[in-house]
């Protein structure tokens, strides 16, 4: 039993609580998830949180994501104010708002803009796993559908990075349909416009995220050892007992299915998108 | 089956049937009867009248509850069944094919979830949840309506698509994601009616749609209220709390503008008498039908596209959209 727990462990890093991503922190160097090996914070931090010895990826917020993305001063933030409002009253809703954007100095879990890589202009999405777990609420849809909007009104290719648990519950039947709305949205830019939809899948990326606007892309990217998938390990495990094989879900296995075209570091992500924006856009 | 709410009609049924067993002749047990019969008319219209949101998901569950055979029988002059997603199997928790109601005579794609009625047959079709299997072979058959320009009509009845192994290997979020944009492009009417579970992803991938109806006992869930506490709560003895706080109810739906018709159901559900519920689910569609036949692919596509555009975006959103023209400054 207590071998079982700890095989599950792996499946179930929580959520990273510091701007590294890093559980414990002594504020100088750190044990790495991957390698076990002593990182030194700096290290990890100049390299957006990729472990400098093996490679592991931590969790990066959407700011930093949009930095390593994004040409330098190229980003312009939209609906930057934009708000959840508890509206089915749901218990307790607001304090985690208030403690999330506390937490990540964010109005919601994604932040959404237009962008140059590379020097070509772009429509750009970014999710942050730290707000309620990158969960999406009708202000996540709400944004998805604007900066598809902006593809659409201006021509832009779109790129979409993922990092979420799913629908947010505590909007109910509002986040189930941030699914058909985030669809309606998606099919409209691509009847009307040739420019590619590119979607990056990070780690955790699963439930109503996985199932509408991140696998409804052209050309799906995802970073190494990201897990990706619909339900999580373990939700499988509890409800049908089953052995999960090792690295289940991860994006080397999605691949392995077909389900991700390519896996790509994170520290190359910018070249390799701006590599598919000149052969596409 | 009783449900437990139910218990308190349940007693009072069986003792009358056993006083009437009894009574014969006896005016006194006569006078006793008629007193139950008046006390179970109050007891049901209580329970019946009131019922929370979790008495009503509990109702939708109902394995006698009408199910998409039931309503092929009633509905259908054929139904013309076919199977497969051509990429890896069959997946029975979803049924599909051609069809021609006996209303008008209109020939459409009729699909829906065939849970079985008893344990034997519920475990075979998975208790509705289909692999993606089962949403693949849905695609094919929005493209063969597309392909002949017929009407979908789907049957929702649905805990939510399957977790499991298997169905992670094969793309369960990629079935559901493609199903979801088949039906947003979807050049034909989609009518569908929540006629038991609306459970998740795996039901809205039926459910995108220009009309939807819902059973008044029927929901449309994010999540299952048990998962929902679970995770919220931690504790999932508080399905009751999370099946009211989410608004699931057929009631709630329509509220919130995000069903166009709640079709009323018998006192206690359903299956107290499917009859009069299984014709007015047909005669639902079939005037959504009427209303949205020989619309052009492109107005079906506007008018898609500004109910799911609008729909779940809470007012305060426009303010927020005040940065959506922001001036394109180097930032």
């Amino acid at each position: 039993m207590r071998h079982w727990l700890s095989k599950r462990r792996e499946y179930s890093r929580s959520a990273p609580e510091t701007e590294s991503g890093l559980g414990q922190i002594n504020g100088v160097f750190t044990k790495c998830r991957g390698c076990k090996k002593p990182v030194y914070e700096e290290d990890l931090k100049s390299r957006f949180n990729v472990c400098p010895n093996c490679d592991y990826h931590y969790p990066i917020s959407a700011p930093e994501r949009i930095k390593l993305l994004a040409d330098p001063g190229s980003f312009t933030e939209m609906a930057r104010e934009m708000r959840a409002e508890n509206l089915l009253s749901f218990e307790g809703y607001e304090g985690q708002l208030e403690k999330a954007r506390e937490k990540s100095g964010l109005g919601e879990a994604m932040v959404a803009g237009r962008a140059t890589i590379g020097g070509n202009p772009v429509a750009l999405a970014v999710m942050d796993f730290r707000f309620i777990g990158g969960s999406m609420g009708s202000v996540v849809g709400e944004k998805v559908a604007l900066t598809m909007e902006a593809a659409l009104e201006e021509d832009l290719p779109l790129i979409i990075v993922s990092s979420s648990g799913g629908a947010r519950m505590q909007e109910g039947i509002y986040s189930l349909l941030q699914l058909a709305k985030t669809s309606v949205e998606l099919v409209r830019y691509t009847r009307e416009r040739k420019k590619p939809y590119v979607s990056v899948i990070t780690d955790p990326t699963f439930g109503g995220v996985t199932a509408s606007f991140a696998t409804a892309a052209d050309v799906i990217l995802a970073e190494p050892g990201a897990r990706v998938g619909f339900a999580g390990a373990r939700v499988i495990e509890g409800a049908t007992k089953e052995r999960l094989p090792e690295g289940f879900q991860t994006a080397e296995f999605q691949r392995e299915h077909g389900m991700v075209d390519r896996i790509v570091h994170r520290l190359e992500l910018r070249e390799d998108v701006r590599r598919l924006l000149e052969l596409l856009a | 089956m009783i449900l437990d709410f139910e218990r308190p009609i349940k007693e009072l049924e069986d003792r009358i049937l056993e006083l009437q067993r009894l009574a014969g002749e006896s005016e006194e047990l006569q006078g006793e009867i008629a007193n139950l019969q008046r006390a179970l008319e109050t007891a049901r219209k209580r329970i019946y009248l009131n019922l929370t949101p979790y008495q009503r998901v509990q109702i939708s569950r109902h394995p006698e509850r009408p199910n998409f055979r039931t309503y092929v029988e009633a509905l259908t002059e054929d139904f013309y069944e076919l199977s497969g997603d051509r990429h890896y199997g069959e997946d029975v928790a979803v049924s599909g094919g051609f069809a021609r109601l006996k209303e008008g005579g209109r020939r459409v794609v009729l699909v829906g979830n065939d849970k079985g009625r008893d344990v034997k047959s519920r475990v075979r079709t998975n208790f509705g949840m289909a692999h993606p299997e089962g949403y693949r072979k849905l695609r094919r058959l929005y493209a063969l309506a597309a392909r002949f320009g017929l009407p979908i009509v789907s049957l929702v009845d649905t805990p939510g698509a399957f977790a499991g192994r298997g169905a992670e290997e094969r793309g369960q979020a990629w079935a559901i994601s493609e199903d979801l944009l088949a039906l947003a492009r979807s050049p034909v009417p989609v009518v569908s009616v929540i006629t038991g579970e609306g459970g998740s992803g795996g039901a809205l991938a039926m459910c995108l749609a220009d009309y939807l109806g819902i059973l008044e006992n029927s929901y449309l869930s994010v999540i299952a209220p048990e998962s929902c506490a679970s995770i919220i709560f931690r504790d999932p003895s508080r399905a009751e709390e999370a099946a009211e706080a989410m608004r699931i109810t057929a009631e709630d739906l329509a509220e919130h503008g995000i069903v166009d018709e709640v079709i009323p159901e018998p006192l206690g559900g359903a299956h107290k008498d499917p009859a009069p519920v299984v014709e007015a689910v047909g005669g639902a569609i079939g005037r959504a039908l009427e209303r949205l036949e020989g619309t052009d692919p492109s107005a079906l596509f506007e008018m898609r596209y500004r109910r799911y555009r609008a729909i779940g975006a809470p007012k305060s959103l426009e303010a927020g959209r005040n940065g959506h023209h922001t001036s394109r400054g180097r930032g």
